[in-house]
């Protein structure tokens, strides 16, 4: 009697399952994740303190934060609105949060990368070894984020997602805050201590 | 439905307001204070937890939720 109505239950309600089980993955990704950012921290803090140059550019440290607190927003927006079925709103905030990420990843890139040896922080010594590891390393997490919310966009716009089902989303979403989490402490470490 | 839609909304401004005020806060104290370890960890810790809890909703984790 009892084997029989475990077996009903497991039959009635295998997607919530389903999507627990996936919930509890992702978040064992994000703790391996977790551990690898941590290695970077400490190491910078190990070899350099608290110290770190005065030349790096505060301006454009704070704006790039600022760009990507602003797409962790749009991002969550974008999940809010497919769990309430409004696809051109979660079309809309998706888009929104893919260009914060790209001007993010550009600011990194184009911007803070060739600036950073001309101010002496060079790749291959002192304090340039961290930043240009740690913010390497994040920059190809958001290259990765940016691409995977591109490929859900790109399946939204096919209307693959509904209130009823949107792990896609809320996946690829978690993902991108994660990465923000990462940046929330790398900026203190490399641009305010 | 849409009452909730907005309620969650809602919550998004708010936090996002106090993810500003925590890294305007973060930015003056680096400038104003000279051993500001400690400040800029809790600012970072702070920071950190709303977007853990109130973004990624880690509480979906002990509390099950499915899909809308």
């Amino acid at each position: 009697m009892s084997t029989a109505t475990t077996h009903t239950s497991a039959v009635v309600h295998p997607e919530y399952d389903r999507l627990a089980l996936n919930r509890f993955g992702l978040w064992l990704f994000f703790f391996s994740e977790s551990l690898i950012f941590l290695i970077l921290l400490l190491t910078r803090f190990y070899l350099f303190g608290t110290s770190r140059p005065e030349e790096l550019n505060q301006t454009l440290g704070l704006a790039i934060t600022v760009i990507l607190l602003l797409s962790s927003f749009t991002a969550y927006r974008a999940e809010t609105a497919i769990a309430h079925d409004d696809r051109p709103q979660f079309l809309r905030n998706l888009l929104a949060t893919i260009l914060l990420g790209t001007l993010f990843l550009l600011g990194v890139v184009l911007v803070e990368w060739p600036e950073a040896p001309r101010l002496g922080i060079v790749p291959q010594e002192g304090f340039g070894i961290a930043f240009f590891s740690m913010t390497g390393m994040h920059a190809f997490h958001v290259l990765s984020g940016v691409l995977l919310l591109l490929m859900v966009y790109l399946n939204g716009r096919r209307g693959a997602y509904s209130s009823d089902s949107y792990w896609g989303v809320e996946a690829s979403i978690k993902y991108w805050h994660f990465v923000d989490v990462v940046w929330v402490f790398f900026y203190p470490a490399l641009y305010l201590l | 439905m849409e009452a909730k839609k907005a309620a969650k909304l809602r919550l998004g401004w708010i936090v996002i307001g106090i993810l500003a005020v925590l890294t305007a806060v973060e930015f003056w104290v680096a400038i104003a204070i000279n051993s500001a370890l400690l400040y800029l960890a809790v600012l970072a810790l702070a920071k950190a937890a709303l977007i853990v809890q109130y973004f990624m909703h880690v509480n979906q984790l002990w509390h099950k939720e499915g899909h809308e």
